[in-house]
């Protein structure tokens, strides 16, 4: 409450000066002595004269004098135009320019700034003073221009933070280039992150006009989360912040891919500290299936973290044949567990092992032959998709078994030895179907050693690093779902340097990603592959399909481009295989503005409070003259009431504008019996006629199957529940109303989820007019054309629908001959043999046909049928009733009836069987 | 308007007279009656119907039966129209003008019974008897202009007749008091009935009130009615005693009745004081 009046501001003080005035009020209201009531009053005459002795005026009672100074008080107060909240305070009478940095640091508290925008704009809009708006973080250079406060709010409205980083330079020199004809007032709604531009920009707008300078309260600055580190159990993340103020918590969340929350952790700043950490523990599986990281609540670009391909953590097995633990620095496996620790859980052992593990990748070091049941073992692992990466070595050069990718020769090639001629080789460039294109070659790197492929001609095919003279070093093939990737030189560095640089590295990793199902010529890259924008997240962090002006990004400027209007933050690349493009990279910080005057924002936006105050008056004021009345006898008690009553009814029906229909009568009523349902259409004939028809159909079901139906409802497309109801019978008339989207969206959940509508053309009494433009099918178009309907057919002879109870060909109503479409049936089985009866899955949601059945149905109270059928005769109303029953039956047992055909089969199986 | 009105005052004013029962007052001589005066001897003239046949055969002589002459008495009626008439106040449940037509029609009602000679006075109908004169009055009552002074119009009457004044007595003393002394001076026997509402008796107000008499030309503020309670009492009470007591002087009979109670017991006081006979609540 205090807070409450702190909070409290007015816009024409001094007009509480009149507050003064209550006392002399108070007086004035306590001497003058309240309305007489009136009485008539006959022997008035025996009255007169007996008065005057005691005219000591009446006072008004107490409550009733405090009553009206609470009016005169709410009065006054009104007038000084209360507001709850500060607004900005603003002077003068110029141009009101609003400077503002929407970059994502803003995003965090993208209210506040909406709150300040329209306190600025309504104070501005009382005084007439036109409004610049220069938003800081735009595609293009802003366009300045000098708006009414009007159409200023639609332009703030619109605003909205963009995913990058603001340019304060260019904004400011736009808005210098404007005239204004008086020294505008200038008022900059900052991020409070200074981006080494903070004093110029403040002295550029200065230069401009009157500069006040708008900033988050300390400690409620932006957070911004950098690139997470995927390690062994969990990723690890780092939160960071402009201003170091006060202690600050907060969650940080995995989110996967479908928006779900994987796992979160808690984060906390100490007082002073720019940086926190906070670690998510995942098991690998769950951790591979998070898209993106995000601070919770923060609902900035630069509090997510897109995750992709290359984030994901593998299980990767590692078998070496050799055991050289005494000396770390000679064994193959150390190399291959440096290189690949920071990016996949490793699993050391035999074969046998390792494949127990879960592994998507097996690396072989020095393996020549494997050997008996791993062969197998290994072999279905690559055939189901995993991906075996072997490394040559002495064993190699003698005795291999085929899990290579080609053929090799036996022994080895020397380079550089010293017995040798030629010179270890160095590494050519990558080819462009490899997926290490793209990866710098380090000179430095050299083979002395490697085992040779026989010469062939899918040996180019097959390669995917080369030596300077073109022998391959790296070659690989696919096998059934997986891949099997051959160094020919040792994963150590006994053989060649390839181990000890950064580039072993990133091969490595490279292999790593084809487990997660990329095809090698999406990977890597190429200095001209394009990777198109896939998705984008905006100011908020949400993603967004891309816009139509985001370049894609080239291979080359790949982790050297910054987001920016052009490349904004998302995921780019084809699905699959795409990369992500975060707003807060790894060397990413934020600086405070420091040295600049900053006003913090107040949170929300100012409310005025000046109309409330005066209704709040003009009701007591009301209360006040009913008082009134009733204190002069104008009203009597009843009629009191009535007034009191009507006042409330009044005033609820202001705070309540439409009780909505409580249906659960309808409910319970539906729900409690399967009972068979008609839509109302609102013309009372064509519903009395569907009641009494779907009673009659009521009776002939209760006669003549073991359903028992309750009388039917009437169901109001727009309010009630439909579920209740599986089958719904629907007439068409012209004069029916089309339907409100919501009701559309319901009738269309009605019959995904199983309902039957049987829609009800009801034109064959219009004789001639039969055919697709009839009135009956127009309002059927009009009605249902926005529900997505199955594909129809007219009922196939051998559709479940002529046999769930009768046996039928034909469906009359009330008329004959109509043609009666329902979902079309997938095509039956020419292997399959003719079968009895045929039905989809499930149940057709409609069944369309002209033939007024309601009307042939249709009983009165007594049970005497109300319409004769054309041509007519009982065999028809009859073949009608039955056609009903089917229809029920369907809706109440699906393709039931289809799969009795297997009864035989099943007998003869439960007779003969075992 | 007035048929629509006619009726249920009518009604009201039957049903009231039907709860009082009466006895006929005889004239003492022979003459149109009900019960039996003399036998005399038959002459020519007598017609041969009224010839008692039973008596004539205990004897030579023929005799006709004669009955006794219930002479009927000339009542005239009047009823106070004045605007003051038609108030009522939150303690009744009638105006007063109504329980004074209803009182009066019932009286009259009864009077045609009992056969006497009933006229509205100031209507310029003598006394009649019978259902006639009784709806006549009923219009009369039902018709009357609504700004009719308080008192009787000076208007010519039977002497030796009697005169029922249904009135508030509202106007002041002196103009009641003269009206009075006329009526009796053209030898009229007055009843006074006195209607009172409840209100005008009892005074139960409190508060500022302001005052105003039924045409609203005199107001009178009170900043607290309640002081001036006892007082306005005091004066009330000595107005219907001024009032009693000149009646009494004059031989008249004064009545006062209230709205609030029930109506028969004032018929039947109003009646037995008109003809000295006994009358009484009939019980069902």
């Amino acid at each position: 409450m205090t807070s409450l009046f702190a909070s409290l501001s007015f816009t024409t003080p001094w007009i509480l000066a009149a507050l003064a005035v209550l006392p002399v009020v108070w007086w004035l209201l306590r001497v003058t002595p309240p309305s007489p009531r009136r009485i008539v009053f006959p022997p008035l005459r025996l009255l007169l004269g007996l008065g005057g002795r005691e005219e000591t005026p009446a006072r008004t009672p107490l409550w009733l004098l405090l009553l009206r100074l609470v009016v005169a008080a709410l009065v006054i107060v009104a007038l000084a135009e209360p507001m709850l909240g500060q607004p900005p305070k603003l002077g003068g009478s110029g141009p009101l320019v609003l400077f503002v940095d929407n970059g994502w640091t803003a995003a965090h508290a993208w209210d506040a700034r909406q709150a300040a925008m329209s306190d600025a704009l309504t104070s501005a809009n009382r005084a007439g003073r036109p409004v610049a708006i220069v938003p800081t973080a735009t595609a293009l250079t802003p366009n300045v221009s000098l708006l009414d406060a009007g159409s200023a709010l639609r332009a703030t409205r619109e605003l909205e933070p963009q995913p990058w980083l603001p340019d304060r330079a260019r904004a400011a020199a736009a808005l210098a280039k404007i005239h204004f004809a008086t020294r505008p007032e200038i008022l900059w709604l900052s991020d409070g992150i200074d981006q080494n531009d903070a004093r110029k920009t403040a002295a550029a707008l200065s230069a401009i006009g009157d500069l006040q300078i708008y900033g988050d309260a300390p400690g409620k600055g932006p957070l911004a989360l950098r690139p997470a580190q995927n390690e062994a159990n969990g990723f690890s993340t780092i939160v960071f912040r402009a201003d170091a103020h006060g202690s600050r918590g907060g969650e940080i969340a995995a989110i996967g891919s479908h928006g779900e929350n994987l796992m979160s952790a808690q984060f906390r700043f100490a007082d002073g500290a720019s940086v926190a950490t906070a670690r998510i523990s995942l098991p690998l599986e769950v951790r591979n299936e998070t898209a993106r990281l995000e601070i919770v609540n923060e609902n900035s670009a630069g509090g997510v973290q897109l995750l992709d391909l290359n984030a994901r953590r593998r299980a990767v097995g590692l078998v070496s044949a050799s055991s050289n633990d005494e000396q770390p620095l000679l064994s193959d496996v150390y190399y291959l567990q440096r290189a690949l620790s920071p990016y996949a859980d490793l699993h050391k052992g035999t074969i046998g092992e390792a494949l127990s593990r879960g592994i998507s990748v097996l690396v072989l070091a020095d393996v020549g032959r494997i050997a008996g049941a791993d062969y197998a073992r290994v072999a279905r692992f690559v055939a189901d998709g995993g991906v075996l990466v072997r490394f040559a070595g002495p064993r190699m050069t003698e005795n291999v078994d085929d899990l290579v990718p080609v053929k090799l020769r036996t022994g080895g090639r020397y380079l550089g030895g010293a017995m040798g001629w030629a010179s270890p080789q160095h590494l050519a460039p990558f080819p462009d179907s490899s997926p290490f294109r793209g990866l710098a070659v380090p000179p430095d790197v050299t083979i002395s050693r490697q085992i040779l492929a026989e010469p062939s001609v899918e040996l180019s095919d097959r390669t995917w690093a080369r030596l300077a003279d073109g022998t391959p070093l790296v070659t690989a093939q696919q096998r059934g779902k997986g891949w099997i990737v051959l160094f020919h030189v040792t994963a150590g560095p006994s053989w060649s340097s390839l181990p000890l640089s950064g580039l072993y590295v990133d091969m490595l990793r490279r292999v790593l990603a084809l487990a997660s199902g990329a095809s090698p010529g999406d990977m890597g890259s190429g200095a001209s592959a394009v990777y198109p924008a896939f998705e984008t997240l905006d100011g908020f962090g949400r993603p967004h399909k891309a816009p139509a002006d985001v370049l894609p990004i080239r291979g080359m400027e790949i982790g050297k481009i910054k987001p920016g209007p052009t490349h904004p933050p998302g995921l780019y690349g084809v699905e699959g295989a795409q990369i992500a493009l975060n707003a807060v990279g790894a060397k990413t910080f934020l600086l405070p503005i420091r040295g600049l005057d900053l006003r913090t924002y107040s949170g929300s936006a100012s409310i005025a409070l000046e109309f409330p105050f005066l209704a709040i008056a003009i009701a007591l004021l009301f209360l006040d003259a009913l008082i009134s009345l009733f204190q002069r006898g104008y009203l009597s008690l009843p009629r009191r009431l009535v007034a009191g009553a009507g006042t409330v009814l009044f005033l609820a029906a202001i705070v309540h504008p439409v009780p909505s229909r409580a249906d659960d009568a309808f409910d319970m009523q539906a729900a409690l019996n399967t009972r068979l349902a008609y839509v109302i259409t609102g013309i009372p004939d064509i519903d009395q006629i569907s009641k009494e028809g779907l009673t009659g159909l009521g009776q002939a079901l209760r006669a003549r199957t073991s359903y028992e139906p309750m009388e039917p409802m009437g169901v109001n497309l727009e309010i009630d529940d439909l579920s209740f109801f599986p089958l719904l019978y629907w007439p068409m008339d012209p004069r029916e109303k089309d339907l409100s989207p919501k009701a559309l969206a319901k009738v269309a959940d009605y019959m995904r989820n199983g309902g039957v509508i049987l829609f009800d053309t009801r034109d064959l009494s219009l004789g001639a007019m039969e055919g697709p433009n009839s009135p009956g099918e127009q309002t059927l178009r009009r009605l249902v054309s926005k529900l997505d309907l199955p594909p129809l057919e007219p009922i196939p002879s051998d559709h479940v629908l002529t046999k769930t109870f009768y046996l039928l060909q034909e469906f009359p109503g009330r008329w004959v001959g109509g043609k009666v479409w329902v979902e079309a049936l997938p095509p039956a089985d020419p292997n399959a043999g003719p079968r009895p009866a045929r039905g989809g899955d499930g149940v057709s949601p409609v069944i369309i046909g002209p033939n007024d059945w309601a009307a042939a149905w249709a009983v009165d109270d007594s049970g005497r049928h109300l319409f004769e059928p054309v041509p007519g005769g009982e065999d028809q109303r009859e073949l009608a009733g039955r056609f009903g029953i089917n229809v029920v039956m369907y809706a109440l047992t699906g393709n039931y009836k289809t799969d009795q055909v297997h009864a035989p089969a099943l007998l003869e199986r439960l007779g003969h069987g075992p | 308007m007035l048929g629509a009105a006619l009726p249920p005052l009518l009604v009201a004013a039957e049903r009231l007279a039907s709860v009082v029962s009466l006895g006929v007052h005889g004239r003492r001589k022979a003459g149109m009656g009900e019960t039996f005066w003399q036998f005399r001897r038959y002459q020519a003239e007598d017609p041969a119907t009224a010839i008692d046949w039973r008596q004539s055969a205990k004897s030579q002589h023929l005799y006709v039966r004669q009955r006794e002459w219930e002479a009927a008495e000339a009542v005239w009626l009047w009823r106070d129209g004045s605007p003051g008439m038609r108030f009522k106040s939150d303690f009744s449940r009638t105006t007063k003008i109504d329980r004074a037509s209803v009182l009066c029609l019932a009286l009259a009602s009864l009077l045609v019974r009992g056969g006497e000679r009933i006229a509205l006075y100031g209507d310029g109908h003598g006394p009649a008897t019978g259902r006639a004169p009784l709806r006549r009055i009923a219009h009369e009552l039902i018709e009357q202009d609504p700004q009719a002074g308080g008192l009787p119009p000076d208007a010519p009457a039977s002497s030796n007749a009697q005169f029922v004044w249904f009135s508030d007595f509202l106007s002041p003393f002196a103009e009641i008091e003269k009206s009075m002394r006329r009526l009796a001076h053209e030898g009229l026997t007055g009843h006074l009935v006195h209607i009172i509402d409840p209100a005008e008796e009892d005074f139960p107000f409190s508060g500022r009130i302001r005052f105003e008499d039924v045409p609203g030309s005199m107001r009178e503020t009170l900043g607290r009615a309640e002081t001036v309670h006892d007082a306005y009492r005091e004066r009330f009470r000595a107005h219907a005693e001024a009032l009693s007591a000149f009646a009494r002087r004059l031989g008249w009979s004064y009545l006062a009745h209230r709205t609030d109670k029930q109506p028969e017991l004032a018929l039947v006081a109003l009646y037995t004081d008109l003809g000295g006979t006994r009358a009484q609540i009939r019980r069902a």
